[in-house]
């Protein structure tokens, strides 16, 4: 019976290490993340977390921020809106210190009430509504382009490669819907008009109509507002219905899984994307660095969505936690006024404006084989 | 242009057909609906996956597989799961819609992300009348018609189907006349769960494979059983082609957004006037 009783005890205070083990302790810094790791944003969710890990590991492996590590506390949104807010004040009711992540444009525009709420310093790397940035909430930022700044280097792009039929295929949810009507603005200021504009739904998964009113308007670019896995079936479902126009897009198809989901279609797919291996040497050595750590993980490195997320953790969000430790508005502040650098910047021009927007280039890249490249000629 | 939207259609068509065919069988049988039948349906997509991507299957021995690996989960599932459910209705159907939300989530925490499904029926297309298709429609279209056939003629001159056929009509008298009304159940089953499984691999080319493709998939497939009559096996095969058409057209006539919106207002609409469908039967109640 003594042994018995021993054993258990051992087995006890053995659970009780187990379940510490991975906890923070106080002194800890707490960064909350809320993504998509199931659900129609899985690919892009998967990233952030990649990215996010990467700059972790390396800060706590420099000593941590002033000696405290920096812990993980991430909450799946499974790409839905409603379940977006519940998982944003999971994290703030963990008493998380801040939040980096957000994808989706209608996951950011439910949930950032909870961050303004709260107080809660909300760092948004997936999401380029401008409306995010533009109704008021002081305790969101963005690091990416919003989708002005995207339709504005599509439309350019329309221009360098005259293209003069474009149609239009968007999702009905707070990107694609944005994303159409300033495209439609830019090139209405361009004298152009579409000719078809065609929309469809998150989950859909046949676009057989859409498609057939889009072959009979016989454009020369096609562009596909939109986000895995619905943008790259619309790209094979075209080209088997024999379609050959340029497929165009933002950032929602600026991923490398597009790749692997339409191998062929997606050849010389444009798109506008917030990083490029090629836009410097520090972007090059990051990427490399990036792509030998998850060589073996579960999803494959995808640094296109995982340097946002990087760069918001170890270039943004760290140096104010050095400044400001975790007092929340202190760190906030800290943020408005944050100048750095980032991949393809020179040092001290990146900043977010008034609106907690922050003011950095986009690049345009195209598939060829199984890369994004530079499009030439769009980079100047 | 419409030969395009024909095509689409009645390939979309058959696959309801096919998942609906699923709920007929069981609902013929025990009057009851499995609401897993979605889920079953994507279940045997990744399966397909599976053995073209391990094996290196092709498309024939690759259905037949599937059908078969499918047909005895059904049967375990009927004998472990199903039959601690049979007490009522509602309990069935609440355990049936916790089974398909059990099976999703198990497939999502393997493969968040979909998957590309290889084109294991040939890789190009066919031009018929302006529409360009890709062969996967023609392999659905005779599938379809080859499994309708096999179904009719094992459930009118085989001992077997002849058997499920008593047990559907009367399980009590069936058993009297010394059908094992239990085997026929989970043969209900397990056919039920081949036949969604087998189309699920029929559409797999067509789509990326993720654990909700089922979702909308089974609402349909039931939408298009309720139309036709959801105790009529000819019945639910006009049902599915019959919304698969009627889909495709109201997308391209009307507007995409209302796809979705058109299965469920035929649902509505049949519930409300004529519950057994349209080839389906009033089944009077013994008291």
């Amino acid at each position: 019976m003594t042994h018995r009783l021993a054993l258990l005890a051992g087995a006890l205070t053995l659970l009780a290490t187990m379940l510490t083990a991975g906890t923070a302790s106080a002194q800890d810094i707490k960064l909350g993340t809320v993504i998509p790791l199931s659900g129609a944003g899985a690919s892009y969710g998967a990233s952030i977390q990649q990215g996010l890990d990467m700059a972790l590991h390396e800060i706590n492996a420099a000593g941590g921020i002033n000696g405290r590590k920096i812990v993980l506390d991430v909450a799946d949104d499974a790409s839905d809106p409603a379940q977006s807010v519940i998982a944003l004040q999971r994290l703030v009711n963990d008493n998380d210190d801040l939040v980096i992540g957000g994808w989706g444009s209608s996951q950011v525009l439910a949930n950032m009430a909870v961050a303004e709420r709260a107080g809660m310093p909300y760092i948004v790397v997936g999401a380029s509504n401008p409306r995010i940035t533009t109704s008021g909430n002081k305790w969101t930022f963005r690091t990416l382009t919003n989708d002005n700044g995207h339709a504005a280097r599509l439309a350019q792009v329309v221009d360098l490669l005259h293209f003069k039929k474009i149609a239009i295929i968007y999702d009905t949810n707070d990107y694609g819907v944005g994303l159409r009507d300033i495209f439609l603005a830019t090139l209405t200021r361009q004298g152009m008009k579409p000719v078809d504009v065609e929309s469809y739904q998150t989950s859909d998964k046949d676009f057989t109509a859409q498609l057939t009113h889009i072959a009979a308007a016989e454009p020369e670019a096609l562009m596909v507002f939109g986000t895995l896995p619905a943008a790259a079936a619309i790209m094979n479902q075209a080209r088997d219905q024999g379609i050959e126009a340029r497929f165009m897009g933002a950032a929602g198809v600026s991923n490398e899984a597009v790749m692997k989901l339409a191998p062929q279609a997606s050849q010389h797919l444009i798109a506008t994307a917030y990083f490029h291996v090629d836009e410097d040497a520090t972007a090059r050595d990051w990427a490399a660095r990036y792509e030998q750590q998850f060589a073996q993980a579960n999803q494959a490195p995808r640094p296109s969505q995982a340097a946002p997320a990087y760069e918001a953790l170890k270039l943004i969000a760290a140096p104010c936690l050095a400044q400001a430790a975790t007092d929340k508005d202190k760190l906030r502040l800290c943020l408005k006024d944050w100048h750095g650098k980032l991949f393809g910047l020179p040092p001290g021009d990146a900043h977010f404006d008034h609106t907690n927007q922050l003011i950095a280039p986009l690049v345009v890249e195209e598939v060829v084989g199984t890369e994004f490249k530079l499009l030439p000629g769009a980079n100047q | 242009m419409l030969a395009q939207l024909l095509v689409g259609g009645l390939g979309t068509g058959c696959i309801y057909a096919l998942v609906g065919l699923g709920f007929t069988l069981v609902y013929r049988t025990m009057r009851m609906v499995n609401f897993a039948q979605g889920q079953v349906f994507m279940a045997g997509t990744f399966l397909g996956l599976f053995g073209a991507q391990q094996f290196g299957l092709p498309a024939l021995p690759l259905l037949l597989l599937v059908a078969v690996i499918s047909f005895v989960v059904g049967m375990v599932l009927e004998r472990v799961v199903f039959r601690r459910l049979y007490a009522s209705h509602e309990v069935f159907v609440v355990g049936a819609i916790g089974l398909g939300v059990m099976i999703e989530n198990g497939f999502r925490i393997v493969y968040p992300e979909p998957l590309p499904f290889p084109k294991i029926f040939g890789a190009g297309v066919y031009h018929l009348h302006g529409a360009v298709f890709q062969k996967t429609y023609l392999w659905i279209l005779v599938i379809t018609l080859v499994l309708v056939a096999t179904l009719h003629v094992t459930f009118t001159y085989t001992r077997i189907g002849r058997a499920l056929r008593a047990v559907a009509s009367d399980g009590e008298i069936a058993a009297t006349m010394g059908v094992n009304v239990q085997r026929a159940i989970g043969a209900t089953f397990g056919l039920s769960f081949a036949i969604a499984a087998v189309a699920g691999v029929l559409i797999g080319p067509l789509y990326f494979v993720s654990p909700d493709l089922g979702d909308m998939v089974g609402l349909k497939a039931f939408s298009a059983a309720v139309l036709g009559g959801i105790n009529s096996v000819v019945g639910t095969i006009i049902g599915g082609l019959a919304l698969g058409l009627l889909e495709a057209l109201a997308a391209f006539y009307i507007s995409t957004d209302y796809k979705d919106l058109l299965a469920f207002a035929i649902l509505v609409v049949m519930l409300l006037v004529r519950p057994q469908g349209l080839l389906g039967r009033v089944v009077p109640v013994k008291v």
